[in-house]
């Protein structure tokens, strides 16, 4: 590495760890993540729900009987007629059940309430009536225990997966498959596109202000773009691994209640998943691509993000050419989405080896197990493709940030490669 | 070319029918230059000239589609561009950065040590007053200011060459003269300065040689001495006691054309005239002699402004040719 290089990559670095947003975000995103996770059931735990009364005329006189009460919501059966029972105060709602109900609940049955009834209360009374008809229908057949023989006659298997290209046959969890891969590939959009816009409103910035004309008559344009991309990217190798230290440190904190909970959880679902979760050899494996896989998509995308910035002057400029990175991102994040649920398709196949796409299509089919070829090839690919990237790059770069004024098109672009 | 000067003198850059083509636009054609060493050499030319190609091409930001560019007799490479300081005409610096790191860092990618930047700068903070803003951020700094850090930052490695474009842009008077001062003795200490500007006043004071283009071409190349002298069009003025009138109607038939100045305060008459040669000029003085009491005679040198323009316009109103001299 040239020592001017070696100058750039510690200014670069440097000047972003040291600023208090860098210190903030990194600190405090983990605990906002941490904390959209956990309210929701923290709240839900605090929140005492409201109890409500619900008034029931029933015509049908078939239904209320078979109405079951639950924490929140009590039925009560009222003889009186309708205008009389909207004029109570102490009535939540008023459910009515005409007399047909039996034969056709859908034009049957009527609930009022004050204001618009929740979602749960709703589907609560919905389930409530729709078992009382079906048990209600089952009497009507007058058969004897049919309602023993048709709960015999229902299924609920739990099927146990295991892997047969692994050395052990390890139970493997196709729920867990999906968050991870989920997970991980969320990481790397997060980051290809945070950290590649960085690089290019940095570019912009420095040509913007015109600290750049001085900064290339001491070096050379490519080690200024090179250093800008390397030191960008070991803020988000720092930033990772930050998270990263914070999430063991977590997991580690809660592993004995993960385990014991896999001890006591009769879902064999739960427990493989929770039994995968500690293999140390799948969780390494995992991180090593995953590191390998969001180090070589910033190079790649960060090169076409520093070639974008050097073209323009302000980043209103950069909207239209941006489109070139910003669409084969998203095209990967849809491709991952539908990756997750079928991780051996040929679309998967083919854009997990496509360097644009594949960062994240291949982190979305990790975890489920693919072959070791495939990963390794897709990871030479995407390596390869970064130097090819970074040298076409490097042409656009180099002319690119003398231009001022006008705003580029693509084709313009391309044609700068050909400068000498 | 320049015979006499370059006999005994070695040139730090010579730039040898250099050419260079954008799209459809062609920056430089064939130009060609030396640049005495320990000289201060001005590169002047319209706006859209060429000259920041260039000076770009000089520095190894961009390279020439054809002819070459020798530095200190050897083909220029980027390993010389630590002996060259280059101060930009759109020139800023890293806002959020504090003055002294971010001329730190400047100094080290010239191949500076930090311990030998900090000691070099914090002299020359101290040189130019500048000491108290090492520690602030450069967007609290005015843009004269941050000008003058900008200015340490080019010539802190000491350079052989240092290339100033438009540096007095942005100053006040007297820190202008500070800079300019600072300039000289950078060239006395053995430095060479391409100075490019558009302030025709300090070239006349400033540089030694010059090279005008235009055009993408050298259209004027040469000391700036001999070039006022070859523009003169041998115009001269004098004064004397006596009658004007009387003088006049004597020297008529030698001049192309003469005029009559006011008397000034001390009783000597002005006359300015110019002459179809040189050679008239001994039979001219030698009629005007025998007539009043002569008391001054001063060859009128055209300035820098003057030539500039003639020479532009010139070339714009003819195919181009290649300097003389």
């Amino acid at each position: 590495m040239s020592r001017a290089l070696s100058i750039i990559i510690a200014r670069e670095y440097l000047e972003r760890v040291k600023r208090k947003s860098f210190i903030i975000t990194t600190i405090l995103m983990p605990i906002i993540m941490l904390a959209i996770m956990v309210a929701p059931a923290v709240i839900a735990m605090m929140s005492t729900p409201e109890e409500q009364v619900i008034a029931v005329i029933d015509d049908s006189g078939v239904v209320a009987g078979r109405l079951h009460d639950s924490d929140e919501i009590t039925f009560k059966r009222v003889a009186d007629n309708i205008d009389v029972v909207k004029k109570e105060e102490a009535y939540g709602a008023i459910l009515v059940i005409g007399s047909n109900v039996v034969t056709d609940p859908d034009d049957n049955v009527t609930l009022y309430t004050h204001g618009s009834p929740s979602l749960t209360t709703e589907r609560f009374v919905k389930d409530q009536i729709e078992d009382a008809v079906e048990s209600r229908r089952i009497e009507l057949y007058e058969i004897d225990n049919l309602r023993q023989i048709m709960e015999d006659v229902q299924v609920d298997m739990k099927m146990k997966t295991y892997r047969l290209d692994q050395d052990e046959e390890n139970e493997t969890s196709s729920l867990l498959s999906y968050l991870l891969g989920t997970f991980m590939m969320l990481i790397l959009y997060f980051f290809i596109m945070l950290y590649g816009q960085m690089v290019m409103t940095s570019i912009i910035e420095e040509k913007n202000n015109r600290v750049l004309e001085l900064v290339v008559s001491s070096v050379n344009p490519n080690d200024l773009m090179m250093g800008k991309i390397l030191g960008i990217g070991a803020v988000a190798v720092t930033q990772i691994l930050i998270w990263a230290i914070l999430i063991v440190a977590g997991s580690l904190c809660l592993m004995p209640f993960m385990t014991t909970a896999a001890a006591t959880a009769d879902d064999p679902t739960l427990v493989a998943a929770i039994s995968q979760l500690g293999d140390p050899a799948f969780m390494a494996k995992l991180v090593v691509f995953m590191v390998l896989f969001l180090i070589g998509g910033y190079l790649f995308y960060s090169s076409i993000y520093a070639a974008i910035g050097s073209a323009v002057d302000n980043i209103q400029d950069a909207s239209q050419l941006q489109t070139v990175a910003i669409v084969p991102i998203i095209l990967a994040l849809i491709i991952s989405m539908s990756v997750v649920q079928d991780p051996n398709s040929g679309l998967a196949l083919w854009t997990s080896m496509i360097p644009f796409t594949s960062p994240m299509v291949m982190m979305a089919r990790m975890p489920f197990g693919i072959p070791v070829w495939q990963s390794l090839l897709s990871v030479v690919l995407l390596y390869v493709s970064f130097f090819g990237m970074i040298w076409l790059s490097a042409k656009i770069y180099r002319v690119g940030i003398f231009m001022y004024g006008k705003k580029p098109t693509f084709m313009e672009l391309m044609r700068w490669v050909r400068y000498k | 070319m320049l015979l006499t000067e370059n006999n005994f003198m070695t040139n730090i850059l010579q730039v040898e029918n250099v050419s260079k083509t954008f799209t459809n636009h062609k920056a430089l054609d064939d130009v060609s230059l030396e640049v005495p060493e320990g000289k201060v050499y001005g590169l002047l030319g319209p706006n859209g000239a060429g000259k920041t190609t260039l000076i770009r091409i000089i520095n190894h930001i961009t390279a020439p589609d054809s002819g070459r560019v020798l530095f200190d007799g050897h083909q220029l490479t980027a390993a010389d561009i630590v002996n060259i300081g280059y101060l930009p005409e759109e020139r800023g610096l890293y806002k959020k950065m504090k003055v002294g790191d971010q001329a730190v860092f400047f100094a080290r990618l010239k191949g500076l040590s930090k311990a030998d930047a900090t000691r070099a700068l914090k002299q020359w903070f101290e040189r130019l007053e500048i000491s108290s803003w090492w520690d602030k951020k450069v967007e609290e700094l005015s843009k004269g200011m941050a000008q003058k850090v900008q200015f340490i930052v080019t010539v802190l490695h000491n350079p052989k060459l240092l290339i100033f474009d438009e540096p007095f842009s942005g100053f006040d008077p007297i820190n202008a003269n500070v800079l300019k001062h600072e300039i000289l003795k950078l060239r006395d200490e053995g430095a060479t300065v391409i100075f490019s500007t558009h302030n025709m006043a300090s070239v006349e004071e400033l540089c030694d040689n010059i090279t005008l283009i235009n055009k993408s071409h050298n259209i004027l190349t040469g000391p700036v001495s001999e070039l006022r002298r070859r523009f003169s069009n041998n115009c001269y003025e004098i004064g004397f006691e006596g009658n004007a009138k009387e003088l006049i109607a004597k020297i008529q038939p030698c001049v192309r054309t003469i005029e009559p100045m006011a008397t000034d305060r001390d009783g000597i008459s002005h006359v300015r005239f110019s002459l179809n040669s040189q050679d008239d000029l001994r039979n001219l003085l030698g009629v005007a002699n025998a007539e009043v009491m002569l008391r001054t005679f001063n060859p009128l040198l055209p300035s820098m402004d003057e030539i500039f323009i003639r020479t532009v316009e010139n070339s714009n109103h003819s195919t181009p040719t290649p300097p003389e001299l």
